[in-house]
């Protein structure tokens, strides 16, 4: 029975037995079923030479060999192919029946046909050597190659369900768990928050404070007034840091600090007001608190969905800033409706305030990164300021001297224009923005910035 | 019949016996283009099922003693362990964060050492991954298994970490040693204990030549830059880059060869003829793959960035409209196919030739001697599941 399928056993050749194997008894073994007990197999009465060699093996292929799944002894057995299943005889004892439909095929080389049986020990295998035999057996088997299906499809529509979910969650779920949450956080929370990322966000920004007595009690009367008149009770801390970016930013727990190069840039107080209500309104709303929520649920949200381990991670920080984006927009729109309100309430326009962002931004229309802003566009924030404008009514929030201390405390000798109201401008129209093109000067809106990176750094 | 007269098949048992691979390197090649492909497609879900098929076909076509091995996980056992990877470890990262919270409160950037415990648990998981695919690896019937505390082996990682530190990498042989015979004390094939034999003053006499190449590299420019001979400097700076290349795979050669000669089983020992150069061919292939890969990307990008400014027509395009435009969804998203297409190419391509490509050097490098000594080993050793091998997934740290 030579059939040109018959490869050599993957034995090593070195053990060239010199005798050939017995003859088979029963050697043809026909590819369509027979009466099942009819069907005898090569038997292997006689011992078998040691590793069946090359030579040998092209001739006859070995005898089935059997691993009981108790010891990895290799012991060469008959196999017949009976009513019952397939019965394991050594030695000319019946060692095991493998009913048919539990034997299932399992990993081997491409020229054996490697069995084992759900009914029997998790181990245990035959090794079937004799193409011939092998297709009897197969035959047989109805669920040879169960579990092994192609599944593809399967999995592509069960990660795509995953992907969608996971995106839902994202931009649905996460916000509206994040806005139930904080309610529910005390604010003695919030404060450890700031209090932790104080040091770095002060270290970031050269770290000195600006300490002139006359600057800081304007600075103080400046933000007791918009508290007041914007119901915030929660305790502040709020301080002007020597720094030439021109920006503010609020930190969790009602730090809010305001950078010199702002106050530079500003032509009258009620411009750095508009500023520092804006500040106000995330402190109010309890913006960073959720954007922490956020940021941490979208982290964890989409490590989950790329483990990580596919190299994508650039995809992942790409996809959260998109959506982080799109929620801390909404914040902002909020907090300048906040600052709107507290200068009305203060008897004051809220248009100063426009126009000290968009001196600080240059324009920005017709510039299509509006999916990727934290903040809403310049002209869009400053367009809504104008309509809200409406004559003074209330006093000037601060005197010509406060306002002249403000601007020198950080020892800037800055001209002062006299009349705080007027919009008389000493500085050049910042369309240069040298800040503009630093990533903190991006958002002179006082984003929630200082916290939302301290809050990646953290939870990520 | 008794036992005399049907004794198991014993070849010679004293003769050396060759590791056999069997080549099917297209199927494999095929298995992984499709692979990366499904990765893309499922965001990165198929990993679990191109992981378990690599494993299935490396093992299924490595033979000792003309048996060969086999993997019996499944993609199912490692999809399960990583999502309970991600909700243990979800608690945990969130107690790192009011932790960290606490330290930044007494100082700035207090929490940054905080990292160092996700360095320790990556070890933890890393050991705990290899335990999970022991105990799924099978040869005539029995599996092999491991015990051990993937604690005890991260803290010992962490401590050598220091130590490699300190001497500029010169204690990695005895490292390597420390660590191996941890990992070799506890593995097991049924009733036969492993252990390893090799030394790290062993490995420190084949490969310091290689480390002081290096070092002497690095140095060069160095030492000719403070001398004042600063186009000399500029000229061998470059030479590290280029020697690396090369010395790695010496090394990693080198240590294969020590790696396979330290192994036992009981009597069962194991040699390998890897050669020292043998490494070399497929990393300068990885290089080669790696330049076109990267090229492949720039056009695309170039092309990108080309188109979008013709159809948005910037006659006069400043920097900073650059700028806005690269940050514009036209265009990053097919940024991000580009770059995501191109770590998958990449990614393929180390699993073709670093990881079947080695793997077959290695196989077919080694003899085993004494192997009849196995013949009739007892089966032990349980199961475990994929949860380490989850922890490694979510933390990156995966191996293979």
């Amino acid at each position: 029975m030579t059939t040109e399928s018959d490869k050599p056993d993957p034995a090593p050749s070195e053990a060239a037995a010199g005798e050939a194997a017995p003859p088979h008894p029963a050697t043809s073994v026909p590819a369509i079923p027979q009466p099942a007990e009819a069907s005898a197999t090569p038997t292997a009465d006689v011992p078998q030479p040691a590793a069946p060699a090359p030579e040998t093996a092209q001739l006859e292929p070995p005898a089935p060999h059997f691993f009981n799944g108790r010891s990895n002894r290799k012991r060469s057995a008959t196999l017949s192919l009976a009513t019952a299943g397939l019965e394991i005889v050594e030695d000319g004892m019946l060692v095991d029946v493998w009913p048919y439909a539990s034997i299932r095929r399992a990993d081997g080389p491409r020229e054996v046909l490697r069995l084992r049986s759900v009914t029997a020990l998790p181990l245990a295998r035959v090794e079937v050597f004799d193409p011939a035999l092998q297709a009897a057996v197969a035959a047989r088997c109805p669920a040879l190659d169960l579990g092994e299906e192609k599944q593809t499809w399967r999995i592509v529509g069960w990660s795509l369900a995953a992907v969608t979910s996971i995106v839902l969650l994202g931009v649905y779920v996460v916000p509206i768990v994040a806005d139930r949450l904080v309610p529910f956080i005390p604010q003695s929370f919030e404060r450890r928050l700031g209090e932790a990322v104080d040091k770095q966000a002060e270290a970031i920004f050269g770290g000195k404070r600006c300490t002139a007595a006359e600057g800081q009690a304007a600075f103080v009367s400046l933000v007791d007034k918009l508290k007041q008149a914007g119901g915030v009770d929660v305790p502040l801390s709020a301080a002007v840091l020597a720094s030439h970016t021109p920006n503010a930013f609020a930190l969790p727990g009602g730090k809010i600090f305001l950078l010199d190069g702002l106050i530079q840039k500003a032509d009258s107080p009620d411009e750095i007001a508009g500023v520092l209500a804006h500040e106000l309104g995330h402190v109010k709303h309890r913006d960073h608190l959720r954007q922490l929520i956020q940021t941490g649920g979208t982290s964890f949200l989409f490590g989950l969905l790329f483990g990580d381990v596919s190299g994508a991670g650039a995809v992942i920080f790409a996809s959260r800033t998109l959506l982080n984006a799109s929620y801390s927009r909404e914040a902002e729109q909020n907090a300048d409706d906040f600052a709107v309100d507290v200068m009305h309430k203060l008897g004051r326009s809220p248009k100063p305030m426009g126009d000290l962002l968009l001196r600080v931004t240059g324009a920005q229309a017709n510039k299509s990164y509006t999916i990727l802003a934290s903040h809403p566009m310049t002209e869009a924030r400053r367009e809504a300021m104008i309509k809200a404008d409406r004559p003074a009514t209330g006093a000037a929030l601060l005197s010509d001297a406060q306002w002249r201390s403000l601007k020198t405390m950080c020892g800037g000798v800055a001209a002062v224009p006299a009349r705080p109201a007027a919009p008389a401008r000493p500085a050049p129209p910042a369309r240069s923005g040298q800040g503009g093109e630093e990533g903190a000067g991006r958002d002179p809106g006082l984003s929630p910035r200082g916290d939302s990176d301290s809050g990646a750094d953290n939870g990520g | 019949m008794n036992e005399i007269l049907a004794p198991p098949i014993v070849p010679a048992r004293a003769a050396p016996v060759p590791v056999c691979f069997f080549n099917e390197r297209r199927r494999f090649r095929r298995m992984v283009g499709r692979g990366a492909l499904l990765e893309f497609v499922t965001v990165g879900f198929y990993r679990f099922w191109l992981a378990n098929d690599m494993r299935r076909h490396l093992w299924s076509h490595t033979a000792v003693g003309g048996d060969t091995l086999e993997y019996t996980g499944t993609a199912r056992e490692l999809l399960i362990g990583f999502l309970f990877a991600v909700a243990i470890l979800a608690p945990i990262y969130f107690i790192y964060f009011l932790l960290g919270l606490e330290a930044e409160r007494y100082k700035a950037f207090a929490s940054a050492p905080m990292g160092l415990f996700f360095y320790l648990f990556a070890q933890f998981a890393v050991y705990r991954a290899r335990r999970y695919r022991l105990t799924r690896t099978v040869w005539r019937g029995v599996r092999f298994w491991m015990t051990g505390s993937g604690w005890n082996y991260a803290w010992r990682v962490g401590l050598w970490a220091i130590v490699l530190i300190f001497t500029l990498g010169l204690t990695l042989p005895w490292r390597q040693a420390v660590l191996e015979r941890f990992k070799m004390r506890h593995t097991s094939y049924g009733n036969v204990h492993g252990r390893f034999v090799g030394s790290g003053t062993d490995l420190f006499k084949r490969g310091w030549g290689l480390w002081a190449i290096m070092m002497g590299l690095i140095a060069l420019p160095i030492v000719l830059g403070v001398s004042g001979h600063g186009i000399l400097a500029g000229v061998t700076a470059f030479a590290p880059f280029i020697a690396a290349p090369f010395v790695y795979p010496m090394y990693k050669a080198i240590e294969w060869r020590w790696w396979v000669d330290g192994i036992q089983f009981g009597e069962v020992r194991f040699e390998s003829g890897m050669r020292r150069a043998d490494l070399i061919g497929l990393y300068w292939k990885v290089i080669g793959w790696l330049l076109v890969i990267f090229s492949a990307m720039s056009t695309w990008f170039g092309g990108v960035v080309g188109i979008a400014v013709a159809v948005n027509g910037f006659r006069h395009t400043t920097a900073q409209d650059m700028a806005v435009m690269m940050q514009s969804a036209t265009v990053l998203a097919p940024f991000a196919v580009g770059y995501v297409m191109a770590i998958l190419a990449l990614w393929a391509v180390t699993r073709i030739y670093l990881i079947h490509d080695v793997w077959q050097k290695v196989a077919q490098s080694t003899t085993v001697y004494n192997l009849g000594t196995a013949e009739d080993v007892v089966a032990e050793g349980k199961l475990v599941t994929a949860l380490g091998e989850g922890f490694a997934d979510s933390l990156d740290v995966v191996g293979f």
